[in-house]
């Protein structure tokens, strides 16, 4: 029986001293009934030989979690651990498989392998969903090395009696396989005339529940409505503004939590910022406090999501830093935490509002400018509460603060392997937590690495322009939906030069399009498309060196964003500085020149919707999108 | 009564005075509304360059037994618009009365994360400013900083 009433707490964010008090009793009962577990044999040792293996059983563990980071091991996680002997040379043409399978397709364990001990780097995790009956990874001790690896299987969502049995295996490689299968495609909706006119650095968010698009350009707050009965989908927009979020602004920013419905508009004003909410997509607003930033300068974010809550096994194993975050849980009925963040004077803070966004506390610090840059990309949060924010340069990296604990303290992750740049990274974050980190490099191009532990190691650094050899690239946004699946919207030329410079010498000459990259495989592999194939988004510069830049250079200002709502479709928004068909004509003919003094400098609010192709969400991929 | 209230009040006045009820609009010799050049000057007495960012210059203090980092923001017109002082972790440490009078501070935020507000004008009533102290312990601060009111940051991005 206690299994039982764990399972159904486990997923059950503990909102009040009571339920606290009754779940910690559940969880000591089930402590002295139910003892610890642990995988059968709980090690093995594989050598430099093909066909040296390993197996071992599970132990026969269940229960819930959102993530590994909510597991508790011996109760609904449990480890193995795997010697690799001799040197990284001799797996010369080798790897080291990894395998897991049990037999019911409602149940689903998730892999994880750390390099050197448990609370080393996650170097490869498989973390399929409902119905996959098994997980693999694949790893070059080449590359990762020989010694200790420790497999972490972790019970996504696991009822008792479908044990796990595990093997490990040195073994040739399998064919690298690139993506495959068919690219999504993408249509584009400009707002009509009068509406998202100036629309620099748009936001974008999905409702679930009213299945509505949200959309701020500057001033104007807008519901979109898409109309599938027709092919193309119609649209109708809606102005919605705020009563308070339409009259003067430093900066708009637009946040929606796609679970609950609420919509958070925030528009810059003095050391705060002017705020309302709206939870019916704009009919009525309650006005907001603004922000918990009392000398906030700018570049304000909003985000939100669930808050970091303890399980049922997490509050029996460690009970005193469990109370601290029920602490800073919900203090209303509105489940999810809200943060607001903003550049302040040589460090950069962020504050919580417990109420839904109605109130914020004083903003605790995130970093200084002796860490990283002071302006930052826009907060995302995990379904197990962790909160991301994206740093463009931390040193000589990018960088991505991360807080375990709701928004008390930060830790700041180099990103390993990349380079900082000028425009504000994004990062999506997987149902599982894989984070993907969408950055412009350096180089200009346009990169995406993955993490499966909170930033503390990365994999899979791709350039996702190769195929259209992109050059320059512009306002990285990504959003995830399953672990294994997201997409990343970016602008970009395949034009060389200071693309994204001042444009004091000779102006740069380059066509910008909107790509959108998605991947299937948990970012192994990117499907890269161009989304506005014969409609260019600018042509000539978009300077991204703030107010520094020369006037007609950055009319499209600082970023854009992307979306996924409940069915797995992809949006996102985006300003349009070529709108004209003269632009237009120009920016497609190869031989016309392409400089800002060709582009018309427009700043018009435009949506791009996914209308083919696999979505984020593979529990919708039996319903085909239909444009 | 009365002569409780006046030694309240007595007390009060002479905190005062002794700490200074407003903290001056300067830090370690940088003075809100200081031009670039004159700023610049101080700095290279005090510390080393370090970094910028978006018109913030971090600055490595050498010798300042209290403070290891600052970080300076110039307005659009170049004047100096705030100062920001990092305490050193190993350093002699600054209690946040040491600023300013806290008496005429706003207290805000709590436990591990506190910080006090002062708001004033300068001498000459040309400009209004802040001092903020924050930290985590009750009674050292991590961080002061001065910063001018009413000017426009050099990264702003629409006025």
């Amino acid at each position: 029986m206690c299994p039982t009433i764990l399972a159904l707490l486990l997923n059950s964010a503990i909102t009040s001293n009571l339920k606290l008090k009754v779940t910690f009793f559940l969880a000591m009962c089930c402590a002295l009934v139910f003892p610890a577990f642990a995988s059968t044999p709980s090690s093995g040792t594989l050598t430099p030989v093909n066909g040296s293996s390993t197996t071992w059983a599970g132990s026969g563990i269940a229960g819930a979690t959102t993530d590994e980071t909510t597991c508790v091991d011996g109760t609904d996680c449990d480890v193995f651990t795997i010697t690799l002997t001799g040197s990284p040379s001799n797996y010369q043409g080798l790897i080291l498989a990894i395998n897991i399978s049990h037999s019911v397709t409602l149940n689903d364990y998730d892999l994880y392998v750390h390099k050197g001990s448990l609370s080393g780097p996650v170097i490869a995790s498989s973390t399929n969903g409902i119905p996959e009956t098994g997980e693999s990874v694949v790893i070059d001790p080449t590359v990762s090395g020989t010694g200790v690896y420790i497999v972490h299987v972790v019970d996504s969502n696991v009822t008792p009696g479908d044990p796990y049995s595990g093997v490990a295996s040195i073994t040739t490689p399998p064919t690298d396989s690139p993506a495959h299968g068919t690219a999504p495609t993408y249509s584009n909706y400009q707002s009509p005339p009068g509406l998202g006119d100036s629309s620099g650095e748009p936001s974008i968010g999905a409702n679930f529940n009213s299945g509505r698009i949200m959309t701020q350009a500057v001033f104007d707050t807008l519901q979109v409505t898409f109309n599938p009965s027709t092919s193309p989908a119609s649209a109708t927009w809606l102005l919605k503004d705020g009563p308070n979020t339409n009259i003067t602004t430093l900066d708009p920013i637009l946040f929606t939590d796609s679970q609950t419905g609420r919509t958070v508009v925030s528009q810059l004003f003095g050391t705060t910022s002017l705020s309302a909410f709206t939870d019916n997509d704009g009919a009525t607003y309650t006005l907001s406090q603004g922000g918990g930033i009392a000398s906030g300068v700018d570049h304000q974010t909003v985000g939100g999501g669930p808050f970091r809550l303890c399980t049922a096994d997490q509050l029996l194993a460690t009970p005193a830093p469990c109370a601290q975050l029920a602490a800073r849980g919900p203090l209303t009925q509105y489940p999810h935490a809200v943060y607001y963040a903003s550049q302040d004077i040589g460090d950069a803070e962020m504050a919580l509002s417990q109420d839904g966004g109605l109130t914020y506390e004083a903003a605790h610090p995130m970093y200084t400018l002796v860490e990283c840059g002071g302006l930052h990309g826009h907060i995302k949060v995990s379904k197990s509460g962790i909160v991301y924010v994206p740093n463009k340069s931390c040193g000589s990296t990018q960088g991505l603060i991360v807080s375990m604990d709701n928004g008390i303290t930060f830790t700041v992750e180099p990103v390993t392997g990349s380079t900082s740049g000028t425009s504000d990274p994004s990062v999506g974050v997987g149902a599982k937590g894989r984070v993907y980190f969408g950055y412009i490099g350096g180089d200009g191009h346009p990169h995406i690495s993955v993490s499966d532990d909170q930033g503390r190691s990365w994999h899979n650094d791709l350039d996702v322009g190769v195929p259209f050899a992109i050059r320059n690239a512009a306002f990285p946004e990504v959003v995830a939906g399953d672990n294994d699946r997201a997409s990343f919207f970016f602008l970009a030329t395949p034009s060389a030069g200071d693309a994204t410079g001042a444009d004091t010498g000779t102006p740069f000459n380059g066509v910008w399009h909107g790509y959108i990259a998605t991947t299937y495989n948990g970012g192994r592999s990117w499907f890269t498309v161009d989304a506005t194939p014969t409609d260019p988004v600018q042509l000539g510069v978009i300077c991204t060196q703030g107010t520094t830049c020369p006037s007609g250079t950055r009319n499209l200002l600082d970023f854009n964003d992307i979306t996924v709502d409940r069915v797995g479709r992809v949006f996102t928004a985006y300003t349009d500085g070529c709108i004209t068909a003269a632009c237009i004509a120009k920016g497609n003919n190869a031989s016309a020149p392409h400089t800002r003094l060709d582009n018309d400098q427009a700043t018009k609010a435009t949506i791009i919707r996914q209308s083919t192709g696999k979505g984020l969400f593979k529990s919708y991929d039996s319903t085909p999108l239909r444009p | 009564m009365k002569r409780a209230a006046f030694l309240a009040f007595l007390v009060l006045s002479l905190t005062a005075s002794a700490v200074g009820k407003q903290p001056a609009p300067e830090i370690l010799g940088l003075r809100l509304g200081m031009s670039y050049n004159q700023a610049h000057a101080r700095l290279n007495e005090i510390g080393q360059f370090k970094s910028e960012d978006e018109g913030q210059q971090v600055w490595t203090l050498s010798h300042d037994k209290h403070y290891q980092y600052l970080i300076i923001g110039f307005d659009r017109d170049r004047h100096v618009r705030y100062v920001t002082v990092l305490a050193r972790p190993d350093g002699q440490p600054v209690n946040y009365a040491d600023v300013g009078n806290l008496a005429y501070a706003a207290r805000s935020g709590g436990e591990g994360n506190l910080r006090y507000t002062w708001k004033a004008n300068d001498k000459k009533g040309r400009f209004e400013y802040l001092a903020i102290a924050k930290g985590k312990d009750p009674r050292h601060l991590n961080r002061y900083a001065v910063k001018r009111l009413g000017v426009a940051a050099a990264d702003d991005d629409r006025d």
